[in-house]
């Protein structure tokens, strides 16, 4: 069983590139289709970097503040020097990864909602730094121009550029996969089901908090980097809380705590995103939203990807309270429960 | 620069003011808090809300607004007490990351809801005390300041004979003391949770009927910061303390506005949540807060 779903998600996972792979050619070169890929993946890599701090504990309300500080530090150096945006999108990971560092210093003893207020004060504070005292470098709340990732003299140049931020989003995740897997992982969700027992056993809880920090800020940073350098232009609305709150929104539609879920939930709501749209509707998009992730908190609490188990628990308990009343559930299912330690409570 | 003694008075009471609306909106997440052990951050919508429902009663009656004040109060128990049957109840006991999400969903939906009812331009409304203002001491003071300093006032005695002096208030206060023990005792904490819920969001309702009669700016998206930065207050004032939200919520509106009057606007909603990160690196449970928190 284990061996065989272990294959199906390779193969998932197989035709799923396969399809991010010929999406420009499938799609026939549309400018639309493309633009909102684009915008997509960089918000796949966004939310998977808030996944990864959450797969630690720490749910951050206020990523948008890396987010914008790769993109910020990434435009600034590449006007300022004339280098290739590819290598200042990596000078704004940096630089975002840093301030992470400094701000998951300030969070490591902080819990839930503490760690929620303390960063999104953080992107509030930055916002206003950017727009304000430093209006001189940023341009202020008018913003300042980007350089392209690709000139875009270049025929099909918007391909290329998929290209470019798909590669970069894959080894990503391919990256965020390989920590989970690793030692580390089992850190993260030690500390994240209970920090005095992980103490106990020896983990350093604030060394791989840290840790989860900077790795999350770097990848947020550049997955604002390469969304910047798409747009070709950048104000301090990036500090916005909405930034802030849809990798949020992402990660819980497609499952917390998992590598797949975040892909998953901006695929899928990027997709109804663009459908509403078409049918002309505006606020009404946010609402249906807003429902969706309230119905998933609620009856679905660890997202999209759960649904097939769920379905098949339910089936099983309905087929064994057919059988002999009152029969117990199951027991946990496989694998770590995102919000498990929540439950005690 | 040398400092106007009448201009510090007067951001003094830009701040009184500005912390009224801040003090309804914490003491209401800290009841709410302090017998649910859940917070809202779509507090602040109720507040958004509230400020809507007042001004269309108002231009559509002519009330006077301050007088629409239960009214909206009513209105928004009602509202809060269903967010807390449909939404908070569910989740109960099953994490404060839930709690922070479902927030968020409701924020949304609150925001643009109103949005497709009333519109997102920005509003104003104009207060029938408009032009009065009071002179105290060298300066003049808006008639409206006064009043809003004064309602809140008697909003919060009102608070305090509720839970000091009445059964309704002793089961309350003993929910959020130990909830174990009051279900012993035989107190409904459903009932509890719905009505501090209720409260709470009247407290909300109330600080948006003052919001919209001060002759403030309001849209859709007003709630969300002030609700936030309440929510930083209780931090600050201890949770489920509600004097500390009280001295909390007036610090802060002080704070603000003197921060917006001798740095510039920009900084006045900086201003909270540096507060707030410096007092957490130094003390990461809040200034009066339990460490077992």
């Amino acid at each position: 069983m284990q061996v065989e779903k272990a294959g199906l998600y390779r193969y998932l996972t197989a035709l799923a590139l396969g399809i991010a792979v010929l999406l420009p050619f499938l799609a026939g070169m549309s400018f639309y289709i493309l633009n909102v890929a684009i915008i997509m993946l960089t918000f796949i890599l966004f939310s998977s970097a808030w996944n990864f701090l959450a797969y630690s504990g720490q749910a951050s309300l206020g990523h948008a503040a890396f987010f914008g500080i790769g993109a910020y530090v990434s435009t600034l150096v590449a006007r300022a020097t004339g280098f290739s945006p590819f290598g200042t999108i990596l000078i704004g990971g940096l630089m975002a990864a840093f301030i992470g560092l400094l701000i998951g210093l300030t969070c490591a003893r902080l819990k839930e909602w503490f760690l929620a207020m303390v960063t999104f004060g953080f992107a509030v504070i930055l916002q206003a730094i950017i727009a304000s005292p430093l209006a001189a470098t940023t341009g202020g709340w008018d913003g300042i121009g980007a350089p392209r990732l690709l000139p875009a003299g270049i025929s099909d140049y918007l391909a290329y550029e998929y290209y470019a931020i798909l590669a970069i989003t894959a080894v990503s995740i391919l990256c965020l996969h390989l920590i989970l897997r690793s030692r580390a992982g089992l850190a993260f969700a030690a500390i994240r089901e209970n920090e005095v027992e992980a103490r106990a056993s020896g983990i350093r809880p604030v060394r791989y908090k840290l840790f989860a920090f900077t790795v999350s800020s770097f990848l947020a940073g550049i997955a604002g980097a390469l969304e910047i350098h798409h747009i070709s232009f950048i104000s301090p609305e990036i500090f916005h809380a909405e930034i802030s709150f849809w990798p949020v929104i992402y990660s819980i539609f497609g499952g917390l705590g998992t590598i797949i879920g975040p892909i998953l939930g901006t695929v899928i709501l990027t997709i109804v995103w663009e459908g509403l749209k078409g049918f002309g509707l505006t606020f009404e998009r946010f609402i249906i939203i807003g429902a969706l992730l309230i119905l998933v908190v609620i009856f679905l609490p660890r997202g999209l990807v759960s649904l097939p188990e769920e379905i098949r628990k339910w089936k099983e308990g309905r087929r064994k309270r057919g059988a002999e009343p009152g029969a117990p559930e199951e027991g946990c299912s496989r694998g770590l429960h995102p919000r498990l330690h929540l439950r005690k409570g | 620069m040398a400092l106007d003694l009448g201009v510090l008075i007067q951001v003094l009471f830009w701040g009184l003011y500005a912390g009224c609306i801040y003090i309804l909106l914490a003491t209401g997440l800290n009841l709410i808090f302090g017998v649910m052990k859940i917070v809202n951050f779509a507090h602040g919508e109720l507040l958004m809300l509230g400020a809507y429902i007042t001004a269309t009663v108002f231009v559509l009656s002519g009330f006077n607004p301050y007088a629409l004040i239960p009214l909206t109060m009513f209105v928004l128990a009602l509202v809060g007490i269903g967010i807390e049957r449909l939404c908070f109840r569910p989740i109960l006991g099953t994490g404060k990351l839930n709690e922070i999400f479902l927030s968020l969903g409701l924020i949304y939906i609150f925001q643009n809801g109103v949005a497709l009812v009333w519109g997102d331009d920005r509003q104003v409304l104009n207060s029938p005390f408009q032009t009065i203002s009071v002179p105290v001491g060298a300066i003049q003071l808006p008639l409206d300041y006064i009043i809003i300093i004064v309602v809140t006032a008697l909003i919060l005695i009102g608070l305090y004979v509720l839970l000091r002096r009445t059964d309704l208030g002793r089961a309350l206060r003993a929910t959020s003391q130990n909830r174990k023990g009051a279900m012993i005792v035989g107190i409904d904490v459903e009932r509890m949770d719905m009505i501090s819920f209720g409260i709470g969001s009247g407290l909300a309702a109330a600080a948006g009927t003052l919001w919209v009669v001060s002759g403030q700016v309001f849209n859709p998206y007003i709630g969300s910061l002030p609700a936030i930065k309440a929510f930083a207050i209780i931090i600050l004032g201890g949770l489920g303390s509600i004097p500390g939200a009280i001295v909390g919520g007036l610090l802060y509106g002080i704070a603000e506005n003197g921060a917006a009057y001798f740095l510039g606007g920009i900084w006045k909603d900086s201003i909270s949540f540096l507060i707030l990160i410096v007092v957490l690196i130094f003390r990461p449970t809040g200034l009066f807060g339990e460490s077992g928190e």
